[in-house]
């Protein structure tokens, strides 16, 4: 690999993966504060411990 | 003590996916790929650096970024936060968000021109002036990130991050004239010189003016994305303060419903709390 194709690999690469990274905060934290604003019954079942 | 952050969560609960959010996001795939296909295959090489001239039209469109668009939001944001008039967290967000992005995009200017300097100049690094700037700028950004997570009340906290901004803002212009001030191993301007005169020409102008709007259109993209993401973060942290204040209340009554009202401790703390 060259320093040019390293270089556009870095430069498009890190920009996508850091796009794909806030994607993926903002669906957490939509998740994370769908789940705060249920109510108690709107809450996904979760499994008890035996 | 307030720190309602004033979002409207009815809003945030429904799916954000604004129209012209996409069309930004599909102008940047579309315009970094041609960026990519100009500039690997189709530009001819350099008369001088050969094939390693084909870094700059990446490079400084990233650093333009860094510098100027994320530099110039953050300080933008920072100011109108500050003055009293068009004090909101809108602005606090706004600049927040900016400087992350400003950050990610230092980091890769950094990288790109130190792939590009270690075939020119025969170092990955050199302490020269452009390049220790450049260092510095993203070590600031990453003192305001860390200033953000400090634990404070909501408008202490932005006040203490729009002033760490304008520090942030004020390296912007010697990074700048960096390559004026002082004699740097780094070139003056690349598409500019000081007299406005174009350096680049033809195909190799065409290339690098498309590469600025690709980068452009990528932040403007990030910066919304991480701008949803800081109305979320507040949104969830109001919502668990309430529920703490709330439990706390629960706590004080029972203890007052058991003590009988005869001077139970903590009865007074939950209404100054």
């Amino acid at each position: 690999m060259s320093y040019v194709d390293a270089g556009y690999i870095v430069a498009i690469g890190g920009s996508f993966l850091y796009g794909l990274s806030l994607f993926l905060r903002r669906r957490r934290w939509e998740r994370a504060l769908s789940v705060q604003e249920s109510t108690p019954d709107e809450r996904p079942a979760v499994a008890e411990c035996p | 003590m307030s720190t309602s952050m004033s979002t409207s969560d009815g809003a945030l609960r429904t799916p954000w996916r604004p129209r012209w959010l996409a069309v930004v996001g599909i102008g940047a795939v579309v315009t970094a790929a041609l960026t990519v296909w100009l500039g690997l295959w189709v530009t001819p090489p350099d008369e001088v650096q050969g094939n390693l001239a084909r870094l700059l039209y990446i490079h400084p469109a990233v650093a333009t970024v860094a510098l100027y668009w994320a530099g110039g939001v953050a300080l933008l944001g920072s100011l109108l936060y500050l003055w009293p008039r068009t004090r909101s967290f809108f602005w606090d967000r706004l600049a927040a968000a900016a400087v992350e992005v400003g950050a990610v995009f230092s980091a890769l200017t950094l990288v790109t021109g130190s792939l590009w300097g270690r075939p020119v100049w025969g170092v990955w690094w050199t302490w020269d002036a452009r390049l220790t700037s450049t260092a510095l700028l993203l070590l600031l950004e990453l003192g305001y990130l860390a200033l953000r997570r400090v634990p404070a009340d909501a408008h202490i906290r932005a006040k203490r991050c729009a002033v760490a901004a304008i520090l942030i803002a004020i390296d912007v212009p010697i990074v700048h004239f960096s390559v004026d001030w002082w004699n740097t191993l780094h070139q003056s301007g690349t598409v500019l010189d000081p007299g406005f005169n174009l350096h680049v020409h033809g195909s190799m102008l065409w290339t690098m003016l498309l590469s600025f709007l690709a980068f452009t259109l990528i932040f403007v993209w990030l910066l919304a994305m991480r701008y949803r993401i800081e109305v979320l973060q507040d949104a969830v942290g109001d919502q668990e303060l309430e529920v703490s204040l709330s439990e706390r209340w629960n706590e004080d009554a029972e203890l007052v419903g058991v003590g009988g009202g005869s001077g139970a401790p903590g009865g007074d703390e939950g209404g100054g709390s």
